[in-house]
């Protein structure tokens, strides 16, 4: 049967064996294939985290004509306060117009936990329905209904006769799941399920003059990274669908009629892809993110080779390596040997990593923010142009590790995810920013982007040095004694140094 | 009440609890939560609070208990357990500070047995229970305050003269709050007296610990903390005065007289504190007189904002900046007789000048209303148009499109400002006024 049967997508712990704890060197988990840390591995002593709800809403809050219904309490969804800014910049590159996202939250009281939302939830439904006439009602779960045991399929399903929004029930209670990637299965499941249509109702009529190709962005590039994977893809003589974010509902449906999906992040689409596979026929490449020179080069050509145009693809690459390895000479002699430290979500950060090698700098270390199979090759990529004994640490953020590592590491750079960065900063480190949508990673022109910032980030770290002689993190001074890897419950790990 | 809210203009009483406890000095936060109410605030401190996230020990620092299904099926008090002793050697703090969430409430989880037994081992250690279904962040705000006065704040013998608490200002949910408790302590130091903010960088834990010697609690809301002061009546015996939070000279004044009165300060004194007080600030404000007249500042307004902004914003624009506030929206969700309170407070000033009064959770709503209002409130007569314009909104980030619909000028002030970087600045007390002069001239001159 397939997950899609099912009301939830399974966590991603079940799925896909994905872990969050291990710390050591480079070499003890490239070319382990999963077997350095198990799945149930956990800490004695943790900081918060991320639950899946955030990346979702980042997903969600994107689509236009939408509306976000979060069914739990006041204050579940909030983030979207931090997402809409980059809700407004996605609207105003695409079509030129700043628009807000619209999320609503039916604010669960102490009166609702112990009688019940479903009421309310369908109350609201209807409401928003009839007030925002929007195409999509995105009906969240958060915690609290998980818990009193709130039926959001049953009320959607229920309502949706009445209704003429298509209503996508989408899962993200945050205490089911430790590893936040599932966030994209919970959307991708809600779209699958509920609102792609049928393969005998899908839209076959149209025979496009060029090759449709999926192209995934689950809101970890901006407009101007799909740009550069639209210039690499049309220059190859394809039409490209970018799915799902700032996809209008009425277009979404074109995912069904692609040639091929291809995924930018192995760790986002897996899920979808197969899905589209097994009930659309439509094939798909889930391998290398196009971060970084060769990364990007081999993202193309797995895409060349399933069109069989290999050698105009490898035309293409040549021509593009040639340029961009002219641009980057006068960075070169300045980034030598310069020490980096990449942390990140677990395929950006270590492709990231591959491109900071890429540029001639020495990677010192490496955090991972979850790991599972899909990344096994892109370790093995790393540890080919990186030092094997270099420490490694998966965590879903934990940044005491972190702050423990960069005092023994001491690296020039540091690369963090966003919210990820102010241990470095206060640590003194010249800090650049690895995701944030605003800004081109992606590519080759994302490669030449990121290096002239990396440029001119490291000229002058005054800002964070400053900050470190005046602000002190909230850790002991024994902690910084200790192995960094002190509290992972996992007796087969070897210590880290 | 409605059966959602659009867009909140605030975050739930473990978000308000997260942000005041990482105001506190040298405190750190410990969630009895899932993994994502940490993120969750972090996120909506950058896109919300004027680009404030966390504190000494905020954003994704903050240690946590990160419960899952097995807790939830089997309690959590042992994961808890473990997660304190460990805090203790890893984080490095003066206070520990236990918050729980809506799940940890919801499966029951005994947080006092937790609490008491570090206590007993002589860990400064207290709790407060934020579950989120409790209410909005300013609930949470006003829970940690009084987990401070029960738990922390030691019962004094007899008050000392001179020495005054003061709060109402929620730490990152009023976006000013640093400055706004600056200003306001600020007025105070004028008075002779002896101030404890609890949440400026001048505040410490010893000094929060003593302030059960005040003889007045002092809260700038009508809303915010009013419940704290309450208990710290009951428990403490220390009395408390209730008033709006001043913005400019009319209102600061006011304020600095009413507290006059509650410590039955001299009057010379109070007189002359305020005399002086004014004289400074229209001092201040001459040199812009001339351009203030030529460039036609004046403005019909929109004010947009919580229990606290409102009512201080309407009343500084009609008292001492002479415009002309057409709508007054107050965005909390609020029990009925604290609606009618309020919309009581926003009365006719002297100057007999009183905006529509709007209560109203969602944006879009806002948006409409306020259309509607400038849309039925334009005379004329051929070509001669007599709209609301020119015009401001004074309000959130969520107001802008609002603002662009009337063609009005905008600012942020109240939650979420996303559209201004925020470390200092605050609106209180007579520099308060001018700031937020300079603020709202700045804007309208921003291309001149």
């Amino acid at each position: 049967m397939s997950y899609f049967d099912q009301k939830e997508p399974p966590r991603r712990e079940a799925r896909l064996n994905a872990c969050i704890a291990c710390g050591g060197t480079l070499e003890h988990i490239a070319n382990r294939k999963m077997s350095c840390c198990q799945s149930d591995g956990e800490r004695s002593f943790t900081q918060n985290s991320i639950c899946l709800l955030l990346p979702a809403l980042g997903m969600m809050n994107s689509i236009p004509n939408s509306v976000v219904l979060m069914h739990g309490a006041i204050g579940c969804g909030s983030s979207s306060h931090g997402g809409n800014a980059g809700v407004r910049a996605g609207n105003n590159h695409r079509w030129g117009i700043v628009k807000d996202a619209t999320w609503i939250s039916t604010a669960l009281s102490e009166q609702d936990v112990i009688g019940g939302g479903e009421e309310k939830l369908a109350a609201a439904i209807r409401e928003i329905d009839e007030r925002y006439k929007p195409v999509i009602i995105f009906v969240v779960a958060s915690c609290v209904p998980g818990i009193i045991g709130d039926d959001i399929d049953g009320v959607a399903q229920q309502l949706q006769p009445e209704i003429k929004a298509n209503i996508l029930p989408v899962h993200c209670e945050g205490f089911k799941t430790k590893i936040w990637a599932t966030a994209y299965d919970a959307v991708y499941h809600a779209i699958g399920r509920v609102f792609l249509k049928e393969p005998a109702d899908a839209n076959k009529l149209n025979q496009p003059e060029k090759p449709i190709i999926n192209l995934m962005n689950v809101s970890s590039m901006g407009r101007v990274d799909e740009v550069e994977l639209e210039r690499l893809l049309k220059s190859l003589g394809f039409a490209v669908n970018v799915f799902p974010v700032f996809s209008q509902p009425d277009k979404m449906a074109a995912v069904t009629q692609a040639q091929l999906s291809v995924s930018t992040c192995p760790t986002h689409d897996d899920y979808l892809l197969q899905y589209l596979e097994e009930k659309y026929g439509i094939p798909y490449v889930l391998r290398h993110m196009p971060i970084g020179i060769e990364n990007t080069s081999l993202w193309i050509r797995d895409i060349a080779k399933h069109f069989a145009i290999e050698e105009q693809a490898e035309q293409l690459i040549a021509a593009e390596e040639q340029e961009l390895k002219a641009a980057l000479a006068e960075f070169r002699p300045f980034f030598a040997g310069k020490k980096a430290f990449v942390s990140a979500g677990e395929f950006r950060a270590l492709a990231t990593a591959i491109l900071l090698a890429e540029l001639g700098f020495e990677v010192v270390a490496v955090r991972s923010f979850h790991h599972d199979e899909f990344a096994d090759n892109e370790y093995e990529k790393l540890v080919k142009v990186t030092a094997k004994e270099i420490p490694f640490n998966i965590a879903n953020c934990q940044p005491f590790e972190e702050a423990n590592l960069l005092r023994r590491i001491q690296p020039d750079i540091f690369l963090g995810h966003m919210n990820g960065n102010a241990t470095a900063a206060k640590s003194g480190v010249a800090t650049h920013v690895i995701y944030n949508v605003g800004l081109q990673y992606v590519g080759y022109k994302g490669a030449y982007e990121l290096a002239r910032r990396l440029y001119r980030q490291l000229q002058n770290p005054q800002f964070n040095q400053k900050l470190s002689q005046w602000t002190k993190l909230p850790y002991s001074n024994n902690w910084y004694e200790q192995d960094p890897f002190k509290y992972i419950q996992q007796p087969e790990v070897e210590a880290g140094e | 009440m409605s059966n959602y809210i659009e867009r909140p203009r605030y975050t739930c009483a473990l978000g308000g609890a997260i942000a005041t406890v990482e105001a506190l000095p040298r405190a750190i936060p410990i969630l009895h939560a899932p993994p994502g109410c940490a993120s969750n605030t972090a996120w909506t401190q950058a896109g919300g609070c004027g680009l404030q996230v966390g504190g000494y020990c905020g954003g994704l620092s903050m240690p946590g208990s990160n419960v899952q299904e097995r807790e939830v099926v089997f309690g959590g008090t042992e994961r808890l357990e473990e997660q304190v002793k460990n805090s203790l050697d890893v984080m490095d703090g003066d206070l520990y500070f236990i918050l729980t969430s809506c799940v940890t409430e919801v499966i029951g989880d005994d947080i006092g047995a937790v609490v008491n037994q570090f206590r007993a081992d002589g860990v400064e250690i207290i709790a407060a229970e934020t579950g989120g279904f409790k209410g909005n962040s300013y609930l949470g705000y006003d829970l940690v305050l009084q987990s401070l006065w029960k738990n922390f704040i030691q019962v004094a013998n007899k008050p000392v003269k001179g020495k005054v608490n003061l709060w109402g200002v929620p730490p990152y949910y009023d976006v000013f709050w640093r400055g706004n408790l600056a200003g306001l302590r600020e007025l105070l130091i004028s008075l002779g007296l002896e101030v404890n903010t609890f949440f400026t960088v001048d505040d410490s834990l010893d000094s929060i610990k003593q302030a059960g010697q005040a003889e007045l609690n002092i809260v700038v809301s009508n809303v915010y903390g009013v419940d704290t002061a309450q208990l710290a009546q009951e428990k403490h015996g220390i009395p408390f005065i209730k008033l709006p939070l001043p913005i400019g000279p009319s209102a600061s004044s006011e304020f600095i007289r009413t507290v006059g009165s509650a410590l039955k300060l001299e009057s010379v004194l109070v007189d002359s504190v305020i005399y002086n007080a004014n004289q400074r600030y229209y001092r201040l404000l001459d040199p812009i007189t001339d351009c203030f007249n030529d460039l036609d500042l004046q403005r019909y307004a929109v004010i947009v904002g919580d229990a606290n902004y409102t009512e201080a914003i309407n009343r500084f624009l009609i008292e001492d900046l002479g415009w002309l506030p057409q709508v007054a929206v107050i965005t909390d969700s609020l029990y009925q007789e604290q609606l009618e309170e309020l919309g009581r407070k926003i009365k006719p000033l002297p100057s007999g000048l009183q905006p529509k009064v709007i209560f109203s959770t969602d944006t879009n709503d806002i948006r409409n209303q306020v259309k509607e209002y400038w849309n039925t409130h334009q005379s004329g007569y051929g070509k001669y148009l007599n709209p609301l314009s020119p015009s401001f909104v004074i309000g959130s980030a969520l107001d802008r499109e609002l603002a662009k619909d009337i063609g009005a000028a905008h600012l942020s002030v109240s939650f979420p400002v996303a559209n201004r970087a925020v470390i200092e600045c605050g609106y209180t007390g007579f520099s308060g006024g001018l700031r937020l002069i300079e603020d709202l001239i700045s804007t309208i001159i921003i291309g001149r």
